[in-house]
């Protein structure tokens, strides 16, 4: 890697104290930092030299050492290493500085933590809880191990203060959490003067199952079944992710054969979703005619996916160390033939909706995200190359077979809904692109590797998928006997729902439902 | 103009174009039919999600495309509990929603029936004993029909709401 002595040199010439530790991860730079480094140092990362806050989580140390870790964990650009920033907070100490000041992206992760361990971020700006509902009783915190992971509590009275805004014909209309059409449950508080928005607040983690706990409940061998039920379209996405992560603890190789089987199950998730997607935004305009044709194209997909692996959603696919099911040549020549059927429905599709004027209209400068507030918000995925955000963990780190398949990334820079609508379109293209090429170039071979390694309690690794909405995050920390001692995940939806408060200011009510179907953020991947 | 009637054209009718569903096992009792007697010719649904992974409401979406096209059975989604026949629960009753499935149960015109579709909404699945998660739906609201499967096939869907309202 000719880059990493690079970043370090940046910040040590920065920081001449600061000494990386030696990390058990390759491509990821580990320091331990006091209290009094932090703000300054995760400003520097992402002020200065362009990093990503792509995760920040805390850790209950206790059963190993008492303390708590706070993980600050920076992406940087295309192939360079991580930078994890790990902050001890010792014996009776609860507070820790808010970076929230000076990296926006920190805002909700740091409420999270407040909400899941009780530690207080100083000088946060606010401090309103995010996860617990205020119905919550005071004092308990989930994530702590003493919390009993199967207790439920009882209800206290607490009210939820929505922002609000005062003034002459200034009202404010309240959505959900339970919304007219089938989709998941969410609030949503518009002010409003006249029709144009002139704010909106989300209110979620109305789904909160308590996904963490339940992780920490379970042996590395055997959580990947919750993994794919955190987000249901998402099942390949955080079923690979958690994989990936639990293979590098066990330091399993995977077979060739399995990671392009892994690459192809990914594009073909991509696909359905995405299909469905464009659909399902026309839809939203009233054009019922789109609608029913990408539906129809992604039900022939999921009934293929049905076909192949025994599930619509793929479930099942995925086991640690490989895949748990295989095609023969003659079957992947018909797979890739009926996709290329697919492709060239969708293509005369594709055409007469980019020739609808009325239907362009209402998606050009609709919904405008300026790359300024998506930057700002760290927002990941098809969100972010809508809004000329040029990142891909297929591209910048290659997992599964894509280093071997390389990806060629969609942008688009206006970041309105039909740029969205695009990058989803030029996806679709390059998924089919990719499986043909995986079809081409799958080598034969085993399925499946055995683990080789017990990994000691604190061991811990970071994986990161592009799912279909964007980038994936797990880092998993391993307990005694094969345990997880904690489970960091991390949907591109938390990262990305915040954003949306900011593409809709100024847009009409009615304009909502498409703004945010052209979001598509899962809030059961969010909630967790 | 030409090309999209020439698309359609050519797609043709793919209503029912899906694999045949295998009859489940158990059936549901008489009661249950009784009560949906009222519902034989038409049943407005009502779909709350009460703390499932999504995969559920995408299988109840894909009942209204062309390929199940759940209308021709008289079988409507509705926007409103107000206007609903039937709720349709899915996943696991979490602790902020329990409230919420209450007051939608209220506000459903009698005669009802509540349909739990889907392994957590039936007994938590992978979800159950968590400090977040209050139990399946029939501990909050009287369970009429149960549809298992992780997410139940739109087909299986369609085979459970057809033995139900078979006069």
């Amino acid at each position: 890697m000719p880059d990493r002595p690079s970043i370090e040199q940046q910040i040590r010439l920065a920081f001449p104290t600061l000494v990386p530790v030696p990390s058990p991860v390759p491509d990821l730079l580990q320091y331990r930092i006091g209290h009094a480094h932090l703000t300054e140092l995760t400003s520097y990362l992402h002020n200065k030299i362009g990093g990503r806050l792509a995760l920040l989580f805390a850790v209950d140390q206790r059963p190993l050492a008492d303390r708590y870790e706070i993980q600050y964990l920076f992406a940087l650009d295309s192939r360079q290493p991580w930078v994890l920033l790990t902050l001890e907070l010792r014996g009776q100490d609860r507070l820790f500085p808010s970076i929230t000041p000076s990296v926006h992206a920190a805002h909700w992760y740091e409420r999270e933590i407040r909400d899941q361990y009780g530690l207080i971020p100083q000088g946060h700006p606010d401090l309103r809880r995010l996860v617990r509902h205020e119905h919550w009783p005071k004092g308990t915190h989930p994530l702590k191990k003493e919390f009993p992971w199967n207790q439920v509590l009882g209800r206290q009275q607490g009210e939820y203060r929505f922002r609000h805004i005062e003034g002459e014909g200034v009202f404010e209309v309240p959505v959900g959490p339970i919304h007219a059409g089938i989709i998941e449950p969410g609030h949503f508080r518009f002010s409003v003067a006249g029709e144009p928005i002139l704010q909106l607040e989300v209110r979620h983690f109305w789904k909160h199952r308590g996904v963490e706990k339940l992780f920490e409940q379970q042996p590395l061998a055997a959580a990947l079944p919750l993994a794919e039920r955190i987000s249901g379209d998402n099942t390949i996405g955080h079923g690979l992710a958690y994989c990936q992560a639990v293979e590098s603890l066990l330091q399993v190789a995977v077979p060739r054969r399995a990671r392009y089987l892994r690459s192809f199950l990914l594009e073909l998730e991509r696909l359905y979703n995405h299909l469905g997607d464009v659909g399902a935004i026309c839809n939203d305009t009233a054009y019922a005619l789109a609608h029913a044709h990408c539906s129809r194209i992604k039900e022939h997909v999921m009934q293929m996916s049905d076909r192949l692996t025994g599930s619509r959603f793929l479930r099942g696919a995925l086991c640690i160390g490989g895949v748990t099911f295989d095609v023969t040549e003659p079957g992947l020549e018909s797979i890739v033939k009926e996709l290329n059927r697919v492709e060239r429905d969708f293509s005369e599709l594709e055409a007469i909706i980019l020739a609808n004027a009325s239907l362009t209209d209402r998606l050009e400068t609709t919904g405008v995200l300026t790359e300024r507030v998506a930057w700002d918000h760290g927002v990941v995925g098809v969100v972010g190359r809508a809004s000329g955000l040029d990142q891909d963990v297929r591209r910048d780190r290659p997992f599964a077979a894509y280093d071997e398949v390389p990806v060629h990334v969609a942008l688009y820079r206006y970041g309105d809904v039909r740029a969205r609508v695009r990058v989803r379109m030029d996806e679709i293209h390059e998924s089919l692109r990719l499986i043909r090429d995986i079809a081409r170039k799958i080598p034969p071979g085993a399925l499946v590797a055995e683990p080789r390694h017990v990994p000691k309690p604190g061991n811990w690794a970071v994986s990161a998928v592009e799912g279909w909405r964007g980038e994936i995050l797990y880092f998993v920390i391993a307990g005694s006997d094969g345990q997880i001692h904690r489970c960091k995940v991390r949907d591109p939806s938390f990262v990305n729902w915040p954003a949306i408060q900011w593409a809709v200011t100024g847009n009409i009510i009615p304009d909502f439902p498409l703004i945010n179907k052209s979001f598509n953020l899962s809030y059961a991947g969010n909630d967790l | 103009m030409f090309r999209i009637l020439r698309k359609s054209l050519k797609t043709g009718v793919v209503t029912g174009q899906h694999p045949a569903a295998p009859q489940p096992a158990d059936t549901a009792p008489h009661e249950t039919c009784e009560k949906a007697t009222p519902f034989t010719t038409s049943l407005t649904i009502r779909e709350v999600d009460t703390g499932s992974c999504n995969a559920c409401e995408m299988e109840m979406n894909a009942l209204a495309n062309p390929i199940y096209d759940a209308e021709q059975f008289g079988i409507h989604l509705a926007a409103s509990p107000r206007h609903a026949d039937a709720l349709v629960v899915t996943g696991p009753v979490t602790v902020n929603m329990e409230r919420a499935l209450k007051d939608v149960y209220r506000h459903t015109p009698d005669p009802k029936l509540v349909i739990a579709l889907g392994d957590c909404a039936i007994n938590c699945g992978v979800f159950k004993g968590s400090y977040a998660v209050t139990g399946p739906v029939e501990r909050h609201v009287p369970v009429d029909l149960r549809i298992p499967g992780c997410p139940p096939r739109p087909a299986e869907i369609l085979i459970a709401l057809a033995n139900l309202r078979r006069r």
